[in-house]
């Protein structure tokens, strides 16, 4: 008997630690291609923001550029104007997707089918067609002012090139991956849970509150995660839809490098705008490893 | 076939088509550079291309959109960089460029001096297009004021920048230009602001004038006389993404006014954009600024003499006629030479001047001015 399990083990070890080495070598080209594109340039860009080439060549400590963004009012106020957005947006998006996941989680039949296909609509209109569309509809004598005109209500002041263009394109924009990251979660959530506290005689708010939102929370964090990660750098909406000034980070950053041809102040930019997101990311990440470890 | 044949035989088929790419620099193809809109680089492959290669069949044309001025920046330092390596700079001529960048190119010789010697029909330019003997004008268009004349008269349409700025305060909320920096017509009505403070002297802007001071000193006041006309634009001071943008508002009928570039006008008045009833005018003071648009050939291309013949080909009355009928621009040869159906049918947009603005780090300041100084300016809630 202890002779068998002596044998026995080695012979185990041995084929985990092949199996892994195979494994290794999957995941080395992908993580080889995310060292190359994305971690080496985060440092190179830390790096060259902080240790600044001078005019004669030379490489010097120097924190100026971060210390111009910080003292810039403008600068500080596109910050400003960003984290108001993703703040907007991310609470919009779990406010609007949340119901709907519900919606679509307990539902059956047809009826459902054409919501969930009309929420994941959205996903295949490229922003910039939804940005026109929007102007069209939501814009100054668009179709809201038409429609409201008609029945002889008065005017409303339109979004358009206001911050609230933006808010309604992005939340459009991002529907889609909300719901479908709140149907997923919400399906951990089993039928016989909610059923035996319905025979408990639970009310539908107090099954939501104490059955569905305890096992939501990682889903959440991670939807919420994503929606912030894609609105703080977004480009094509807050660029047609939104005012002059106070601009959003990503355009901000593209007229900085671009137009005023200043690639030290646009890597700044670009180095807090990904601190911002780095904290989004520590949060997926960890949810994601707790998710891990709880599972059997 | 077997398997190691069919991999020899589609890896050499392969290979034969990635070659034309590896040779894009061989003898007879004219490699050309635009940063321009999509209506001049579709002009370029619509009509120019082929009525070219008609004319000269032993020469073919390849048209590369380089996204837009700083695009063409980064070839032109690339061919820079060629010259002094007697390397082929894998480009032979822009579509429309500054030939006084990058800086030192016209010293080094980076550019075609091109005159009656070298390009036929010179001398048949149209003499406000001339700018440096390093770029042949080849099509103008120039910043007007398009109106709605159902809302205005056309005989009350301002002429000055007074009447114009008098127009935009008594009637709040009817004028919108766009950000400086996305597109020409807001940018060259921020630059006839710049003028107005300065005594309207379009000379007092060189290229190579800018200084941190006279910079300061040129722009605070244009600032000052900006933000005072922000309150009274569409939504107390909103300004648009770019030049379509602006004819979308007025073509909804949301403002009465907007700046346009007159070849873009044209074509939305041609295509049904904008309606019938839209009214044109510039303003007789000091006219806003546009400008010719101008080929620079590189003097180390590979293929300059066909890049040469392209360059005159474009001054032919059919190049320059297609020039009007098909994109609504001005010819850069002089009307004279226009046949006389068309010379009448646009007599009103004829100009008798065209003042231009420097490129260079005047529009660094002045796009970066706007953003800081007159976006922000106002409180718009």
């Amino acid at each position: 008997m202890s002779a068998d399990t002596t044998l026995a083990a080695p012979r185990r070890h041995q084929s985990i630690s092949r199996g892994s080495s195979i494994g290794l070598l999957l995941v080395a080209l992908p993580v080889f291609l995310l060292a190359w594109l994305i971690v080496f340039p985060i440092f190179s860009a830390v790096f060259g923001t902080i240790f600044v080439r001078g005019p004669d060549g030379a490489t010097a400590f120097s924190l100026a550029s971060y210390r111009f963004f910080f003292t810039d009012g403008y600068s500080l106020g596109n910050l400003w104007l960003t984290l108001w957005t993703t703040a907007v947006c991310g609470t919009l998006l779990l406010a609007i997707g949340f119901p709907i996941a519900l919606y679509l989680r307990f539902s059956q039949g047809r009826l459902a089918a054409y919501v969930q296909g009309l929420a994941i609509f959205p996903m295949f209109v490229p922003s910039i067609i939804l940005a026109y569309a929007l102007i069209r509809t939501v814009g100054p004598n668009g179709t809201v002012d038409l429609l409201l005109n008609s029945v002889g209500l008065p005017k409303l002041r339109t979004p358009y090139l206001t911050p609230w263009g933006p808010v309604i394109g992005l939340v459009w924009d991002n529907l889609p991956l909300t719901v479908l990251m709140l149907t997923a979660g919400l399906s951990s959530v089993s039928n016989s849970a909610v059923e035996a506290a319905r025979d408990v005689g639970a009310r539908p708010l107090r099954v939501f509150i104490s059955i569905i939102l305890p096992r939501m929370g990682n889903s959440l964090l991670v939807t919420a995660s994503f929606a912030v990660l894609g609105i703080f750098s977004a480009f094509t909406l807050p660029y047609v839809l939104g005012p002059a000034s106070p601009e959003m980070m990503g355009p901000f950053m593209q007229r900085t490098f671009a137009d005023m041809n200043d690639p030290l102040d646009a890597m700044t930019q670009a180095v807090i705008t990904f601190g911002f997101c780095l904290v989004f990311g520590i949060f997926y990440i960890r949810s994601i490893a707790r998710n891990r470890e709880a599972r059997p | 076939m077997n398997r190691r044949e069919f991999l020899i035989t589609s890896s050499a088929a392969a290979g034969l088509l990635a070659l034309p790419r590896f040779a894009s620099a061989a003898a007879g193809k004219i490699d050309l550079y635009s940063g321009s809109d999509a209506n001049i680089i579709d002009l370029w492959n619509n009509i120019i291309r082929p009525a070219f290669q008609k004319a000269h069949p032993e020469v073919a044309l390849k048209v590369t959109d380089a996204g837009d001025n700083n695009g063409l920046r980064a070839i032109a330092d690339r061919a820079l960089a060629a010259l002094k390596t007697k390397t082929d700079p894998q480009a032979d001529l822009f579509e429309q460029f500054d030939p006084r960048l990058p800086a030192g190119g016209i010293d080094a010789g980076l550019w075609v001096k091109v005159s009656s010697e070298n390009i036929e029909g010179y001398d048949h330019i149209n003499p406000l297009a001339l700018d440096t003997p390093y770029s042949l004008p080849y099509r103008g268009s120039q910043v007007l004021l398009a109106y709605d004349t159902t809302k205005l008269d056309a005989k009350d349409a301002p002429k000055s920048w007074e009447q114009l700025t008098t127009w935009i305060k008594a009637n709040p909320g009817q004028f919108i230009y766009n950000r400086p920096d996305k597109g020409g017509s807001g940018s060259n009505f921020v630059r006839r602001a710049i003028h107005e403070v300065n005594g309207r002297d379009p000379k007092k802007f060189k290229v190579d004038n800018y200084t941190a001071d006279y910079g300061t000193e040129a722009l605070t006041p244009a600032w000052k006389l900006l933000n005072d006309l922000a309150p009274s634009l569409y939504d107390k001071g909103a300004y648009t993404s770019g030049n379509t943008q602006s004819i979308q508002l007025l073509a909804q009928g949301v403002v009465t006014m907007v700046p346009v570039w007159s070849d873009q006008v044209l074509q939305a008045i041609a295509q049904g954009v904008l309606p019938e009833t839209t009214g044109l005018v510039q303003l007789g003071d000091l006219a806003l600024c546009g400008g010719f648009s101008s080929i620079t050939v590189f003097s180390n291309g590979a293929n300059k003499d066909a890049a040469l013949k392209l360059a005159a080909f474009m001054l032919t009355k059919e190049m320059q006629e297609a020039i009007i009928t098909q994109i609504g621009g001005f010819p850069a040869i002089s009307w004279d030479h226009i046949s006389d159906d068309l010379r009448k049918k646009y007599a009103d947009v004829i100009p008798s001047t065209i003042p231009t603005f420097p490129s260079g780090d005047w529009e660094k300041a002045i796009n970066d001015g706007s953003y800081r100084s007159v976006a922000p300016g106002i409180s718009r809630t």
